[in-house]
């Protein structure tokens, strides 16, 4: 619908290399603190808090996720666009709805894997990373942990991309693939910004690993590969059940739904 | 007289930087005593409270919990219960954690329980943040109160057709259906019509724009923003080169 602008010059080529490149920085900044968090963790944790690790997972996850949110921003279309708060009020709203009715899960993903389905790898990329600040506008506690949102975007992106919506049973399996990745990668910034988990429910299970004589980072990680591949795995069934559910020339309107048939059923003629 | 946005914006990072680095129990505390007081000045400190003790009480206990009991490097044996171990070192590490995120939190949630959003979003925008970024802060604050009215609507709605949520999970899942997927699907279609309004009104245009509002920026309040900005990269420096000697 409004994906083109039939007035105004299209973007050139170099802008789209610069905004390749940004991107590509984006991901290395976060993979390269990850690496070296991973790397230098065993003398550095009973050093006293606020060590140097804290800084460098701030820094390094943050500048991450700006990186990728200046290079996707930009290249959305408006209708995308547009998705993104409500995707962010959506992390906000479900996430509270379900932690008082349903199971004690965080279910903080709803909206960004929403998004991730309708408009690809980099919206989500974007919304996930969003969504961390500007929800630290009301708990500055999820900033850290922009660049782990912003990975589960972009996974859930690449599932919808590759067909994974398309058979029902598949996307809890997609859920929990990317439930391990993303609690693996936000593993460090739990044990070495916050020295700990922020419920008391998770902590109790890092203790459990504590109590064996784990390493920090090793309980936390251990932590998080049972939470969060259960999380994402109900976050992404009930994204399927949403999605499923909208009319279809909701969905449509998303060329990225169209282009890569991420949901079941006949493909629509082109040009609609 | 009304700070800046950025000016406040710029304080209260590099105070929360400043403390993460120094990771000094004296400054965390006296960093959480002048937030509550420059809250309490603002008249702000009964909004903050509420929304303060929501993240940092779970945080603290479960810090208290983790490390008061299992601390498997601690030394200094205070107490035993079958595999708990209080220890000195763990209680000290838990309490000066749990004082330095109180501090970079509350320095935080003070700068945005005062700042004015669209003072914020116009500062932004001349600033030469992306038009796009701007829209997405201030339509996701005010987007919020009115989907929660939405959504205790649909569930007044659905409670008015006889939903009943039972105990047990698979009826809970199907009462968040019932109040989700009306949701979903409405606000898809809103943002849908807010698409082809902003287009219509050039929202995806290039080019300069002029804004109605206009935030005041004095040359005083430049100067100090980079002094701040200075001080937190030198405090973040000085850790650092602490570390690698």
């Amino acid at each position: 619908m409004s994906s083109h602008s039939l007035t105004l010059p299209s973007t050139s080529p170099a802008a789209a290399r610069k905004r390749r490149l940004l991107e590509i920085l984006g991901a290395l900044a976060i993979a390269g603190t990850y690496i070296y968090l991973v790397l230098n963790q065993p003398a550095d944790i009973t050093g006293g808090p606020g060590s140097a690790s804290a800084l460098i997972a701030l820094s390094g996850f943050l500048a991450g996720a700006i990186l990728l949110i200046v290079a996707v921003l930009p290249a959305l279309p408006t209708s995308t666009l547009v998705l993104i708060p409500v995707a962010l009020v959506l992390n906000i709203v479900l996430g509270q709805f379900v932690g008082s009715t349903l199971v004690p899960f965080y279910l903080d993903a709803i909206g960004t894997v929403l998004v991730a389905v309708l408009a690809g790898p980099g919206a989500g990329a974007a919304t996930g990373a969003l969504s961390s600040i500007v929800w630290s506008f009301f708990n500055p506690t999820v900033l850290p942990f922009a660049a782990g949102a912003a990975l589960i975007g972009c996974l859930a992106g690449l599932a919808a991309r590759y067909g994974l919506f398309r058979r029902f049973y598949l996307a809890p399996v997609a859920g929990f693939v990317t439930g391990i990745i993303g609690g693996v990668v936000s593993a460090p910034v739990a044990a070495f910004v916050f020295g700990g988990t922020s419920g008391v429910a998770t902590g109790a299970i890092v203790s459990a690993f504590r109590s064996m004589g784990d390493s920090l980072l090793a309980a936390i990680t251990k932590q998080a590969l049972i939470s969060d591949p259960m999380d994402k795995a109900i976050v992404f069934t009930a994204v399927a059940v949403l999605i499923y559910a909208l009319p279809r020339r909701a969905s449509l309107q998303f060329p990225f739904v169209r282009r890569h048939r991420v949901l079941a059923g006949k493909a629509p003629e082109q040009g609609a | 007289m009304r700070l800046h946005p950025l000016t406040s914006l710029a304080a209260a990072g590099s105070t929360a930087v400043i403390t993460t680095a120094a990771a000094y129990l004296p400054l965390s505390l006296a960093v959480i005593a002048a937030a509550a007081g420059l809250a309490a000045w603002a008249g702000t400190f009964r909004r903050l409270l509420p929304a303060a003790a929501a993240i940092l009480v779970p945080l603290c206990l479960s810090l208290l919990v983790l490390h008061g009991l299992f601390f498997p490097e601690g030394i200094t044996v205070l107490g035993e219960w079958g595999p708990a171990r209080v220890t000195s070192e763990g209680l000290s590490f838990a309490v000066q954690r749990a004082a330095q995120l109180s501090a970079a939190v509350l320095a935080l949630l003070v700068f945005s329980f005062s700042v004015s959003v669209p003072d914020l979003v116009a500062a932004l925008s001349a600033k030469g943040v992306h038009g796009r970024f701007a829209f997405v802060l201030a339509s996701t604050l005010t987007l919020l109160p009115a989907i929660t009215s939405r959504l205790e609507r649909i569930r007044q709605a659905q409670e008015a057709r006889g939903l009943v949520i039972r105990r047990g999970i698979l009826a809970r899942a199907a009462a968040f259906r019932l109040q989700a997927v009306p949701l979903v699907s409405v606000l898809v279609e809103d943002a849908a019509t807010r698409a082809a309004a902003l287009d219509a009104r050039g929202f995806g245009s290039t080019g300069p724009r002029t804004s109605y509002r206009e935030v005041p920026d004095r040359p005083w309040e430049q100067m100090l923003r980079i002094v701040l900005l200075l001080a937190a990269a030198a405090a973040v420096a000085a850790r650092l080169l602490q570390a690698g000697t």
